[in-house]
């Protein structure tokens, strides 16, 4: 394999990572961006997303079918989550809400531990998707070019939605100027949920098709709160140029990393963030506090 | 304070009443209990959320447990160890306190997470996941074996998990300890007087870090045994809600959340093995329902059962 056939194939495995995690970490800007919550049960809805994808997958015989049930689960547990709970108390400050998603996470880990036992899952391809293809001679998995077009569809769409239309000029300005939205007449409730549920269904999404990659399992999802606190910290708090910027960055540390120093990739990542922070606190396109 | 005598004789006389299980639950309970108290000196006083404070705390853990490996007496390897936390809490603190808020709670578990990854990878130094065995209570210079049996190693953690509380308090209490709290309480008006905000910032942090530092080395001691998990960001979160639980800023409540917490763990665990699920539920309901913890809630009782008592003097003297 030529230097030049190895990086492109690297390139390729970091484009494909990057594009998961730009959808678990779009999801928790998201929330951030209309709530100001730093959403601790982010991983905690990947892993759920992706439990109940594969059973039902398995159930329906059918890989779509879980991909869809993966975003809807973890969005209506996210809509729960929010109309039931966190609704009630947004007079807190940011800290608390840490403390509570946290508890969330705790609570829903253990649920789903409870619900599926600590067995690891995996779940079938379709047959569509379970090749190969040949990028300059070099074998390449067919389900990584899957992901890179899905994530990019995915993450397209949420752009579009929330720069052209109604309901994202909506989404833009109580993230500006929430009580100036009310007064305006506009339900700000009912678009909070919505936007906490759509943030967490995108979080399943990404567990559900991580799956295939990684095999689901319960750590799971908190191997992924970490990463994405690291990506949003990095891109900063709140902006979606930053978080697919930080899932860029991270995702080329961590697939170039295991290639040329495996022991030292997860380091590498961690001191990324901490030089980026102590550059600019705010993050890369964060604003600065 | 008026009860500190009565329960430390009750404690120091246990090992006498209790059957040999006992004491070791106690000694866990009274190092995670100076464990969580460590953090409230941060979260509680300076209102700095530290999701990483698992990080001074395994440092501590250790390098204690080199210091025995090589030969040191106990007392020096824990002093040892503790410097060592402290001296790694200074440039942390001060990198950290760049940022508040989530921001520094990221920063703060990025950094534990460093550790982590460092200790977890360099197997020839650390022993990678299977951590380091085969150290030691060694014996005290002189000869002094009083520590080494589990009856001794419990004494000395309740001295110096005593001493590291009375230490803490009075810190608090001192001028320092006060300007911390005019920051927490007012940023501005505490720089308008004079005061460095973010000096003060990672003095707490500092402070917060060494004891840490102590329960870490006291693990170390006590289980004779140190891996990587101690190091997990998950412990960061148990702390945490051992403080919260307990009551912010009290050093007493959070020493009790800690002890609930790992007696709660203790006697579910026989029961269940559900034993996050029960502790995430009622971490949701302290935050929500009562944010000043357990201590916030005997506070307040206290305070009504005194104005209660004050009232029926007032009304007698209303109606004369």
């Amino acid at each position: 394999m030529s230097v030049l056939q190895l990086w492109l194939n690297l390139g390729l495995n970091t484009l494909s990572l990057a594009s998961l995690l730009a959808m678990l970490t779009v999801g928790l800007t998201l929330i951030f961006g209309i709530m100001r919550i730093m959403n601790f049960a982010h991983g905690a809805m990947y892993m759920f997303g992706a439990y109940v994808g594969i059973s039902a997958a398995q159930w329906a015989g059918n890989f779509w079918a879980g991909l869809l049930l993966a975003a809807l689960s973890a969005a209506a547990v996210g809509a729960i989550f929010e109309s039931g709970l966190l609704r009630h108390l947004y007079k807190r400050d940011a800290s608390s809400f840490l403390l509570i998603t946290f508890g969330l996470s705790l609570v829903l880990t253990e649920s789903t531990r409870l619900g599926w036992g600590s067995n690891s899952r995996d779940v079938q391809l379709p047959e569509a998707l379970a090749g190969v293809v040949f990028v300059m001679d070099e074998p390449f998995p067919l389900y990584r070019v899957f992901l890179i077009v899905f994530g990019l569809t995915a993450l397209g769409i949420l752009a579009i939605v929330i720069l052209r239309s109604r309901l994202g000029l909506l989404i833009r300005s109580i993230s500006q100027n929430a009580e100036m939205t009310q007064a305006l007449g506009v339900n700000v409730g009912t678009i909070r949920t919505l936007t906490f549920a759509v943030g967490c269904g995108f979080a399943g999404l990404g567990g559900f098709l991580a799956v295939p990659l990684i095999t689901g399992y319960i750590g799971m999802g908190s191997a992924a709160i970490i990463e994405s606190f690291v990506i949003v910290m990095i891109g900063g708090m709140g902006s979606f140029l930053g978080s697919a910027v930080g899932s860029l960055l991270v995702a080329t540390t961590q697939s170039f990393g295991n290639f040329y120093f495996p022991d030292l990739s997860l380091v590498v990542t961690y001191l990324l963030m901490i030089g980026v922070l102590l550059y600019r606190p705010g993050g890369l396109f964060g604003e600065e506090e | 304070m008026k009860y500190a005598v009565p329960v430390v004789a009750m404690l120091a006389a246990a090992p006498f009443a209790l059957q040999s299980y006992q004491v070791t639950l106690l000694t866990e309970i009274l190092i995670f209990a100076l464990f969580a108290m460590s953090l409230d000196v941060q979260m509680g006083y300076a209102r700095m959320f530290s999701f990483g404070h698992v990080l001074p705390y395994g440092v501590g853990a250790y390098a204690c447990a080199f210091a025995l490996q090589a030969g040191w007496p106990l007392p020096f390897a824990i002093a040892g160890a503790v410097l060592v936390a402290t001296l790694l809490s200074i440039p942390i603190g001060w990198l950290s306190t760049r940022a508040s808020g989530v921001a520094f709670a990221m920063l703060t578990l990025a950094f534990a997470q460093l550790g982590y990854a460092i200790v977890f990878k360099w197997n020839t130094f650390t022993g990678g996941s299977d951590g380091l065995t085969g150290f030691a209570r060694n014996a005290g210079p002189f000869g002094f074996e009083g520590f080494v049996s589990r009856d001794g190693y419990f004494w000395l953690v309740l001295i110096v998990v005593f001493a590291m509380y009375w230490l803490a308090r009075g810190f608090m209490n001192s001028a320092m300890g006060r300007a911390i709290v005019g920051v927490r309480e007012n940023e501005r008006r505490a720089s308008a007087i004079g005061y460095v905000p973010r000096s003060l910032r990672v003095v707490a942090f500092v402070v917060s870090g060494a004891l840490a530092g102590v329960a870490g080395s006291l693990h170390a001691g006590f289980l004779l045994f140190v891996s990587p998990e101690i190091l997990h960001w998950t412990q960061s979160g148990h702390v945490i809600i051992a403080v919260i639980l307990g009551g912010t800023g009290t050093l007493i409540g959070p020493m009790i959340g800690a002890a609930l917490i790992v007696l709660a763990h203790h006697q579910l665990s026989a029961v269940t093995d559900s034993w996050p699920l029960v502790m995430g539920l009622l971490f949701i309901i302290v935050v929500i329902a009562a944010p000043k913890g357990l201590w916030g809630i005997k506070a307040s009782l206290a305070a009504r059962i005194s104005l209660r008592r004050a009232r029926p003097a007032g009304e007698k003297h209303a109606a004369s």
